[in-house]
């Protein structure tokens, strides 16, 4: 009985926080999504591939942290160095996405089916998996409310459940993003949402890198 | 209406006579004195005063010149370069009065104690629709006006004029294109035309981190006119990063490469609040055509673009690019009148000085709402030093 409410409790927490979680992956997601071919079919299968990523991210820094007994009380230096790593794999992925979609549309945009990341259908699920990895490990807001309740519960087991049942929360609101799909694709799309990819990488990188150097993130 | 567009005359017209230009002038006058506050029981220093009735004259002069020669870009090119120059005087003056420095720390930023910017309106919007909170809560030197207020103003004024904002408010916009007409010619010709895409995709980037750090990630990281304005209090390593990086990028957009290529390089290429301007072009009733039975591309036009506003492909089609900022300057350049001020929903050609006075009033009036105001305050301050 105390494991269903526990995983009511996640699920109602992952979903309250739902609009936290896609902020903050949207800088990720977005551009990324955008980079893909139009319709609804390979939105389905990038944002699959992307959350089964996030999920066990999600799992396996539970599994980590549990062993640790760093679920709640990660200290801040090994949590700002965890996070500028992060920051720093991110923007390579990202700049990987942003370079290997140079060929998308080189001869015509208005064959939809050369309007792909890269050559192969493999490279966008790697990319989108990579990227859905690296958010699920990413300590934003809800995820460290969702790791300090699961901190409490009695075992490990009950902390994944825990962790799977907010993920579920969460992802309900990733749904809409299927929607990106019914923007046309074109060379002006594509290059958009490549060259926004390239900034958020350089930001994620200077972030990161200010982080491994134990900087804090404002200069003011 | 068919047969007034056919005999439109192929040179430029002549100039209005001197009274009938007067009279078109006489509503913007009376608008002027009205923004400078002339008005019953308005208490002036000399100072004040005398910069209100330069500012007056100036903005006044200006439109009549507009109506007398059916010029728009060079004079509205006077005014523009003067309020870019006179922008940062007033505005460094007003911030050292009231702080001391230049510099803003982040728990002024915070209180809601930094001057109202328009830039950060487009990374406003989606953590306000999440959160329903400001994250840039910007006030007022005279504290009499919320930030809702301006941004409602913006909105009223954006949907009549479209990107027109970015010639006739904008307060930064000025001083590049002031420094893209000190050459003759540009050494920078071929330009690639992808760049084009670099505004949205800086717009789509600082609306997304905006979200996610919840803080305006333009302002913070990446507008080139806090190198002119008010930069980072710097406290330790990463803000001189930060005010580095506002230096390099004012050195390089709006000083540098308008000077190479005579164009307003940062409008064109960097600023994601132009490619958010944009987008209302989609709504505004003004806009320019290109009347094809008169058009013999001789790109003139494209080249007169501050813009980059203008291709071959979209000279073919008969319109300007989206992101068109209706300056006049493709108008003014064309030899045979191709290029006309058009309402939408009108014949091409039709009645386009109608079109362009109806436009250019509203401008105008906007003109004189913002930029002459900044003006005035930008000439009292030097006017302080000196009287």
């Amino acid at each position: 009985m105390a494991l269903f409410a526990s995983c009511g409790e996640a699920l109602v927490l992952g979903l309250a926080s739902g609009p936290a979680c896609i902020a903050a992956c949207g800088p990720v997601l977005v551009p990324s999504l955008l980079a893909e071919r139009a319709g609804w079919r390979p939105h389905v299968r990038y944002l699959s591939a992307f959350l089964a990523a996030r999920l066990l991210g999600y799992m396996l820094f539970a599994v980590v942290a549990w062993e640790l007994g760093a679920l709640a009380s990660m200290l801040p230096a090994p949590r700002l160095l965890m996070m500028g790593a992060i920051y720093v794999l991110l923007a390579g992925v990202l700049l990987w996405y942003a370079y290997s979609s140079r060929r998308s549309c080189a001869s015509s945009c208005t064959d939809s089916k050369l309007v792909q990341i890269g050559d192969s259908r493999s490279r966008g699920v790697a990319g989108a998996a990579a990227l859905g990895l690296l958010t699920g490990l990413n300590l934003c807001p809800p995820f460290i409310a969702a790791g300090i309740r699961a901190s409490q519960l009695g075992s490990m087991a009950a902390a994944l459940l825990f962790f799977a049942a907010f993920f579920l929360g969460t992802s309900l609101w990733f749904v809409p993003f299927i929607s990106l799909g019914c923007i046309a694709r074109n060379q002006a799309v594509l290059t958009v949402a490549r060259m926004a990819m390239a900034l958020i990488a350089l930001y994620y990188l200077s972030m990161g890198i200010a982080m491994l150097l134990g900087k804090k993130s404002y200069g003011y | 209406m068919a047969t007034e567009a056919r005999t439109l005359p192929l040179a430029r017209p002549a100039p209005r006579g001197i009274l009938w230009s007067l009279f078109l002038t006489l509503p913007i006058f009376i608008w002027s004195l009205l923004m400078m506050g002339f008005h019953p029981g308005a208490k002036f220093d000399l100072v004040s005063i005398i910069a209100a009735i330069l500012t007056t004259l100036f903005m006044t002069a200006l439109f009549f010149m507009m109506m007398r020669t059916h010029s728009t870009y060079r004079w509205r090119r006077i005014f523009f370069v003067s309020l870019g120059v006179l922008f940062p005087i007033g505005f460094i003056h007003d911030l050292v009065v009231a702080r001391g420095t230049m510099g803003i720390p982040i728990e002024e930023m915070i209180a809601g104690r930094t001057p109202f910017c328009f830039m950060p309106i487009p990374m406003l919007i989606l953590p306000a629709a999440f959160t329903r909170t400001l994250i840039f809560p910007g006030s007022f030197a005279s504290a009499t006006h919320g930030i809702a207020v301006m941004v409602g103003l913006w909105l009223a004024l954006t949907l009549v004029m479209g990107k027109g904002w970015c010639s006739y408010a904008c307060f930064f916009g000025g001083i590049e294109e002031g420094v893209a007409a000190i050459p003759p010619r540009a050494r920078i010709r071929k330009l690639d035309p992808r760049l084009r895409f670099v505004p949205w995709a800086v717009l789509l980037a600082m609306v997304l981190l905006s979200l996610a750090l919840f803080e305006p990630a333009y302002c913070m990281w990446l507008c080139p006119f806090k190198a002119v304005t008010e930069y980072v209090a710097a406290r330790n390593l990463l803000g001189m990063v930060q005010n580095v990086i506002f230096i390099l990028l004012f050195a390089g957009l709006v000083i540098v490469l308008p000077f190479l290529t005579k164009k307003r390089t940062q409008c064109s290429w960097f600023c994601p609040f132009g490619a958010f301007q944009s987008i209302f072009n989609k709504i505004s009733i003004f806009e320019m055509k290109i009347d094809q039975s008169r058009c013999h591309p001789c790109l003139l036009c494209q080249n007169a673009c501050p813009n980059l506003s203008l291709s071959k492909e979209s000279i073919a089609r008969g319109e300007t690019l989206l992101s068109c900022m209706k300056c006049g300057a493709c108008v003014d350049a064309c030899p045979r009148q191709a290029i006309v001020w058009h309402i939408k929903g009108t014949q091409i050609a039709w009645k386009p000085e109608r079109a362009r006075l109806m436009f250019i009033y509203g401008a105008w009036a906007l003109a004189i709402m913002f930029g002459g105001t900044i003006i005035a305050n930008g000439l009292a301050t030097i006017l302080h030093f000196v009287v």
